[in-house]
């Protein structure tokens, strides 16, 4: 059994990579795929391995861009941190928002006011 | 600044969104202004393959409800903004149910517009809305005037429907 999940970049998706012995989850690139409950759903399944028998995860989200439905695939992936984070998981994500997107940053500002078990950052970082 | 009519699929979506990006990399020199440009073209293009029917003279329909067929536009105006357009055609009876969905965010603060997206974010997703009354609002929060919208009888069982908005 390998002991990284991985998912290349694509020109609609980011580069995933989950390492299940460090608990290290990394999102990077752009994120607007056509079927966002698709693309999540193998990340999910990815995450319910890792869970199975670790109770920790850091998470490096840095997307550029991502569209409304991933929006909310997005949060459903937040929403099992918090659970994982109530349950007693070491959770923390720090998220990465473009500095030339305002509109981004509020957003993920309002997603994040919801969560308090785990740890949550934000960064503002330049793309391109 | 762009156009395109026709068919549009995901692959398509890649080559004209790289096109614009060059293009708008080329034009515009707000980041900020690019940015925005491109999230919006991002989501009317989705609309369109979603939700985008051929119209009354659609001979190669399949699926009728699944044509991802429409127009998009781009276009620098003379007073500085870009405006982007999308048209397509939607079936008469869907009309109804598209104007009470513009009504959640025509003339609506960008603070509301703001509050709307956070509360829509965790609602379940509507019937008749393939997982994006969100894409709609994205759209008019990103927008820097009101979206403007027009629909226009084409036939007893058509409508075509029109969208701007404004960076």
């Amino acid at each position: 059994m390998s002991n990284e999940f991985l998912l290349a970049a694509s020109s609609r998706t980011p580069k995933v990579s989950l390492n299940f012995d460090t608990g290290v989850l990394s999102l990077s690139g752009e994120c607007y795929p056509e079927d966002a409950t698709q693309f999540f759903g193998a990340l999910n399944e990815a995450l319910d391995r890792h869970f199975s028998n670790a109770n920790n995860l850091s998470a490096n989200i840095s997307l550029i861009y991502f569209n409304s439905s991933s929006a909310r695939a997005l949060m459903e992936l937040m929403d099992k941190f918090e659970d994982k984070a109530k349950s007693g998981s070491s959770i923390s994500v720090v998220w990465s928002c473009d500095e030339d997107d305002d509109v981004t940053q509020e957003f993920v500002e309002d997603l994040l006011s919801d969560y308090s078990a785990m740890q949550l950052k934000v960064e503002l970082i330049k793309s391109d | 600044m762009l156009c395109y009519s026709g068919y549009v699929s995901e692959d398509l979506l890649d080559a004209i969104g790289l096109t614009l990006k060059v293009r708008l990399n080329e034009h515009v020199e707000d980041r900020k202004k690019v940015k925005q440009i491109f999230s919006i073209f991002i989501e009317l293009m989705q609309n369109l393959i979603r939700y985008g029917l051929e119209g009354p003279k659609g001979v190669t329909i399949k699926d009728e409800d699944h044509s991802g067929f429409g127009l998009v536009m781009v276009v620098e105006e003379l007073d500085g903004y870009v405006s982007l357009i999308s048209g397509n055609y939607i079936k008469s009876e869907a009309v109804p149910a598209m104007e009470a969905r513009l009504s959640k965010v025509q003339g609506k603060s960008d603070e509301e517009l703001r509050a709307l997206l956070k509360d829509q974010i965790r609602k379940p997703t509507e019937e008749t809305s393939k997982g994006a009354s969100l894409g709609l609002t994205e759209i008019a929060r990103r927008s820097a005037k009101p979206i403007e919208t027009s629909f226009v009888q084409s036939d007893d069982k058509h409508h075509f429907f029109m969208m701007k908005a404004f960076v």
